[in-house]
């Protein structure tokens, strides 16, 4: 009889990572993800130095910023005596890009800055001059003002903070065992690993209830049932598919995290052109952490997703075709969508009651706890709700194969949910 | 001749309706069985009963004299009314998969397949999807796909649905070659020809009751009413005249429309038993050009009316 569980679950795996719109979703999710982490990166190198230099003509009757004025980035300072007009229209002048007039009492009166250019200037290019004379009328102040050492008392008045966080750790003896955390890193994590449970559970849930649909209203559902039982069939599907799932969950895991090391790699080749978060979030990131997160990923997303897929596999036997489903999967969808709108809050307090109850309840725990689990969460809560959610599975889906060997030979009217659940107590 | 099936006081009830209502049947081992009623009778229940699809309320399944197990699924085939397959999935491929669901190992399964498409010049299919293929391709298919494990007990719901004549003959061939290679095959049907033609035996299920069971020709002749038709040229008031004595006589309507001009029909009643038919045949040469001359025995779809009639006209129990 296993064999044939097997069969079945055999079939379900090869139709579906055979089908052109695995193979696509699966090559294009992670070019997608790439390409959004990468794209700021690629910007951020290239995208400043622009391929040709653009002279600026600077007519400066003050004599402060002129000379202070660097070359560079694509920009090239050139210094002239002509008064504004006649500069415009001289013939050495006629391919500059713009003009920068420098008022006489501009250290006075810094807004006398006045940029024409030929064609509208960019943002990067106002900034280099705004913050390129604003540091000369200030060296200038400072020498104006005649105060000795002024610029080293300045510059030791200026302050800069940062905040190292520690998570105090039980084991750890001391400060420097205490792992470094970043709330920010959990914050990623735990927004990330909730949210692809959800897509997951949805995705996949809705994949079997198309699947169900789709074998009654072939009618094959008849000669299968034959030869094995509903049950199997049911299970098999279920199965079959969480296979699939985590097939595609791993190739994206492999896809993604070879193309992100290839991009630390190549593009940012030392750690201090990282961003500061993600230098953090790498930095918490030790092997330990990794294997447990993992870990309860596989069990929440395992639970969940076949504690939801027997549910939508139930809808699914019930209806013909999957305009029908609307209303029936309300009651699966909700708690799903709750899940996702509490995990907002639980991401602001891991630690509050409603964190605490919607991640042992079965039904939101597969999002809740994983989004908890950065945080720390003390593990009898992650075995309590995980022992309930396999508990849960373990009933809803006894109904579920109830429901689903009645409604794979009911057609016509379309039921309520109080007929479907009637049909849990007719006899197989 | 023993039995293969034997379904005991076979009751299911759904909510608010009772399916199926303390049926027996017994199907002997070789015979071609029709399993008759109108349009919700319980047919399709009591064929997933057999086919432990769904287990009935109450009521025993013998098979082989035993006790029905869960195993002998793979002794059945069954060919569902409403025929079904993967449409996105290859012919072979789909086949494969059933046949192995059946219990057959890949490789006999592969084996097997390839004789049946083979025989039914089908081979070239084999890696094409099925929605690609006609509806009558696509029922020889799960033709084969039903008969692949050689099961014992072949259950065929309404087969002859969506096949032309040419294949329905084939496939009435295929289903009669299987009998007599020592298959037994239930027949779920509403075609009462097909039944006078290939059934041995019958059961007529209507209102979830069992209310006509045996073999074919007991029931036609138990329902017969020893009359003889005769289909003749000539003048009918000389004939009746002529048979004054030894029959009563009834004008009957044409068999065909196409002889209403042509051809005069009576029924004839004999008066008493004992009469020759040979004296009859005689008297009527003499006055008339017989063209036919015949018992009247009353075809299965005659009696299918008439039981069902009878059974709805009844009080209910």
């Amino acid at each position: 009889m296993n064999s044939k569980i097997t069969l079945i679950i055999q079939r379900e795996f090869n139709q579906r990572v055979r089908k052109r719109s695995f193979i696509i979703s699966t090559i294009l999710m992670p070019i997608l993800m790439v390409g959004i982490m990468a794209v700021p990166v690629l910007i951020a190198m290239y995208g400043s130095s622009p391929s040709s230099t653009r002279e600026i003509v600077v007519i400066d009757s003050s004599g402060v910023v002129a000379p202070a004025l660097q070359s560079g980035q694509g920009i090239a300072f050139t210094p002239t005596t002509m008064p504004n007009d006649s500069a415009r229209t001289a013939p050495q002048y006629s391919g500059a890009y713009g003009f920068l007039v420098v008022g006489p009492q501009v250290v006075e009166n810094p807004s006398e800055l006045t940029l024409y250019t030929r064609e509208s200037s960019t943002l990067a290019i106002e900034s280099n001059i705004r913050e390129q004379a604003r540091q000369a009328i200030y060296q200038k102040r400072v020498e104006q003002a005649d105060v000795p050492g002024l610029d080293s008392i300045l510059q030791r008045l200026q302050v800069r903070t940062t905040l190292t966080t520690y998570l105090l750790n039980a084991q750890a003896d001391g400060g420097e065992a205490a792992k470094e955390s970043s709330s920010a890193a959990s914050m990623v994590v735990s927004y990330a690993m909730g949210f692809i449970i959800y897509m997951f559970i949805f995705i996949y849930g809705a994949a079997i209830m198309q699947g169900v649909i789709e074998e009654k209203s072939n009618r094959i559902v008849e000669v299968i049932v034959s030869s094995v039982k509903p049950f199997q069939l049911m299970m098999g599907k279920i199965v079959g598919m969480a296979l699939v799932a985590l097939t595609q969950f791993a190739i994206w895991v492999v896809l993604i995290g070879g193309a992100m090391l290839a991009i630390q790699h190549f593009a940012l080749g030392s750690a201090d052109a990282m961003p500061a978060e993600l230098a953090s979030i790498v930095k918490s990131l030790d092997g330990m952490y990794l294997l447990k997160m993992t870990g309860a990923f596989l069990i929440f997303f395992t639970g969940g997703y076949l504690l939801y897929a027997s549910m939508f596999a139930a809808v699914g036997s019930a209806v013909e075709n999957a305009q029908d489903t609307q209303q029936l999967q309300l009651p699966i969808t909700i708690p799903l969508i709750l899940a996702i709108v509490v995990m907002m809050n639980v991401m602001r307090d891991p630690t509050s009651t409603v964190a605490f109850w919607f991640s042992i309840i079965p039904f939101t725990s597969p999002i809740i706890m994983i989004a908890r689990m950065p945080y720390g969460v003390p593990a009898w809560e992650v075995a309590l709700s995980a022992v309930l959610l396999y508990a849960t599975f373990l009933l809803i889906v006894s109904l579920a194969a109830k429901i689903y060997r009645t409604g794979i030979f009911m057609y016509g009217k379309k039921p309520t949910l109080a007929e479907m659940l009637r049909w849990i107590r007719y006899k197989g | 001749m023993s039995d293969i099936l034997c379904a005991r006081n076979i009751v299911k009830q759904y909510a608010g309706h009772r399916a199926l209502d303390d049926v027996s049947l017994s199907v002997p081992e070789g015979s071609v069985y029709g399993l008759l009623g109108p349009n919700g009778a319980g047919k399709t229940t009591l064929i997933r009963i057999i086919n432990r699809i769904t287990a009935p309320d109450s009521g025993t399944l013998e098979f082989d004299g035993r006790p029905m197990r869960a195993d002998d699924i793979y002794r059945i085939g069954y060919l569902p009314e409403e025929r079904g397959l993967y449409k996105k999935m290859k012919v072979g491929e789909q086949a494969l998969y059933l046949a192995r669901l059946k219990g057959l190992s890949r490789a006999d399964a592969r084996a097997q397949l390839e004789k049946w498409f083979c025989k039914f010049g089908i081979m070239g299919w084999w890696d094409r999807k099925i929605d690609e293929l006609s509806k009558g391709m696509a029922q020889k298919v799960q033709f084969i796909v039903t008969v692949i494990h050689r099961p014992r007990l072949l259950i065929f719901d309404e087969p002859f649905s969506g096949f032309d004549p040419i294949n329905a003959q084939l496939l009435r061939d295929e289903i009669l070659n299987l009998r007599n290679e020592g298959a037994t095959v239930i027949f779920s049907t509403h075609n009462m020809a097909s039944v006078e033609e290939i059934c041995d035996h019958i059961t007529l299920i209507n209102k979830s009751r069992n209310i006509l069971t045996g073999p074919v020709d007991e029931i036609r002749r138990s329902w017969g009413t020893g009359t003889y038709r005769v289909d003749f040229t000539g003048d009918p008031t000389v004939l009746a005249a002529a048979l004054q004595g030894l029959c009563t006589t009834e004008e009957a309507a044409p068999e065909a429309a196409a002889d209403a001009g042509r051809l005069q029909s009576l029924l004839l009643k004999p008066e008493r038993d004992g009469i020759p038919v040979r004296e009859l045949v005689g008297r009527i040469n003499e006055t008339v050009e017989i063209h036919g001359f015949r018992e009247s025995v009353p075809s299965m779809n005659d009696i299918f009316i008439k039981a069902v009639e009878a059974s709805n006209d009844s009080p209910e129990k």
